[in-house]
């Protein structure tokens, strides 16, 4: 088998590359998978979209993915709406340090803005703001339907004459002389010119195997929940400061709950009973009524964390042709539309056009250059 | 019969029509029209309509049911009440 470019993985990522690569002509494409489309992270996440980070890079890389995400709302029939993002703080030194961060994002174009718990509950109806202080507000924020927002693309391609190689795993980037000329996978060897590699936590053995580099990545284990469908209560996404837990209900109707338990990296989370138990005590503080709801299904996942909590996204100046794109932390499916872009421009060799995306170049990890957040919290 | 009048999922509402277009438009493994249609996503988590949706899919490839294979169950089976899960020790229980 030959191609042009094998993409290693049919993640969200993976395939709004394709898909940019598409629209400008380029389509000699095969994505290979080791599973089936979305079987990671992106069929498995929280669908939130903001840009109310704490550093230029995730900043002007969410801002250019927010003026997306409604063109491709619009082009591919993804259920999209920017319903915001309230998070909730309990704690007085909670809301101090987060002035700081509002004004971090109100310089650089990201109107969040401090709210009172009496602007709360008209945000979040029904919601109990007693134990409130206060909280942050990102009217820009909003969510997607991950399903669609992948599938669609994906079929899109499809039909433009981009291949897809289902339950296929792939071991390792084939490098000649400083150039990446395929990938060997358990099914034989694919011939390419390119190489891109966005597998998520699997990009970590890959690499390993391919150029002896360790990009550092670690694998966090999730969990999330969500109930039966209900009609619409409450549309922005909420974070319990304190908790670290988020409460969201998804277009379709569902109350999605997410949040993390004390356990160790890199290791298949399992399902467990203290999970529900988190959730549902978190949010019936401020729900009373989540009592009476009933969960439907309960999952885990996992965020893919690099050194500096910021994606590897570009080529690599040691060896020609090879491209990587993980490594999102938590924020892959938010900046897809972004990252395909910029894949897409890097790849047909062009210069992205999103400011301070250089700065998330792989090599940085090897050079120890990291990613350093302005705005400091604590 | 009319396969716009044949329900495939009651708890999300899919026909038979549904289903046969989302297979012409590409949709061909389980776990793909399972996201695109939301077959099995609802209270039922599937066992009411996933095993028909396979064997239809099955036939309609050429394949056998075990290549189109059946997604995950995930917990818990059947939905529970949220209250269930309310506890005074929850701090102490959940880290």
């Amino acid at each position: 088998m030959k191609t042009g470019l094998v993409i290693i993985g049919a993640g969200i990522i993976g395939v709004m590359t394709a898909l940019n690569l598409v629209e400008k002509g380029y389509r000699d494409i095969m994505i290979v998978e080791k599973k089936y489309p979305g079987s990671g992270g992106s069929f498995r996440c929280a669908t939130g979209i903001r840009a109310s980070f704490t550093s230029l890079e995730h900043v002007e890389l969410m801002k250019r993915s927010i003026q997306l995400w409604p063109i491709l709302s619009e082009k591919y029939n993804i259920p999209y709406a920017r319903h915001g993002y309230v998070w909730l703080f309990t704690r007085e030194e909670d809301l101090e340090m987060f002035r700081c961060i509002v004004d971090f994002h109100n310089k650089n174009g990201v109107p969040t803005r401090i709210v009172s718990p009496e602007e709360i509950a008209e945000l979040v109806p029904t919601i109990k703001t007693d134990q409130l202080v206060g909280g942050v507000y990102d009217p820009l924020a909003g969510k997607a339907s991950c399903f669609k927002a992948l599938l669609n693309p994906l079929a899109y391609i499809i039909r433009k004459g981009v291949k897809l190689v289902e339950s296929t795993t792939v071991y390792k980037v084939l490098i000649e002389s400083g150039r990446a000329r395929g990938v060997l996978t358990d099914k034989g060897v694919i011939e390419a010119d390119k190489v891109l590699v966005a597998a998520g936590y699997g990009s970590k053995e890959i690499l390993r195997e391919s150029i002896g580099v360790d990009f550092g990545l670690r694998n966090i284990p999730k969990h999330a929940l969500i109930t039966e469908g209900y009609q619409r209560v409450f549309k922005p996404l909420l974070i319990d400061w304190e908790t670290s837990s988020y409460i969201v209900q998804v277009l379709h109707g569902g109350f999605l709950i997410g949040s993390s338990l004390p356990e160790e990296p890199d290791k298949p989370p399992r399902s467990r009973l203290e999970y529900p138990v988190k959730a549902v005590n978190v949010w019936i503080r401020y729900f009373p009524w989540l009592a009476y709801t009933n969960i439907m299904r309960y999952w885990t996942g996992y965020y893919v964390m690099t050194p500096d909590h910021h994606p590897l996204i570009g080529p690599l100046s040691t060896v020609e042709n090879l491209y990587i794109a993980t490594g999102f932390s938590g924020h892959g499916f938010m900046m897809s539309p972004a990252v395909g872009e910029v894949m897409a421009d890097y790849i047909l060799g062009e210069k992205p056009g999103i400011p301070y995306v250089e700065h998330l170049l792989p090599d940085r990890i090897i050079k120890g250059r990291l990613v350093k957040e302005i705005a400091v919290f604590g | 019969m009319d396969p716009r009048k044949v329900i495939v999922c009651r708890c999300e509402n899919v026909t038979l029509a549904d289903l046969e277009e989302a297979i012409e438009k590409g949709y061909r493994d389980l776990e793909s029209l399972k996201r695109y249609l939301r077959i099995g996503m609802g209270p039922c988590q599937g066992m009411h309509c996933l095993l028909f949706t396979a064997k239809y899919l099955a036939r309609k490839l050429g394949k056998s049911v075990e290549e189109v294979y059946l997604p995950r169950n995930r917990v818990p089976l059947n939905p529970v009440p949220a209250r269930y899960f309310i506890r005074r020790d929850w701090r102490e229980m959940t880290g």
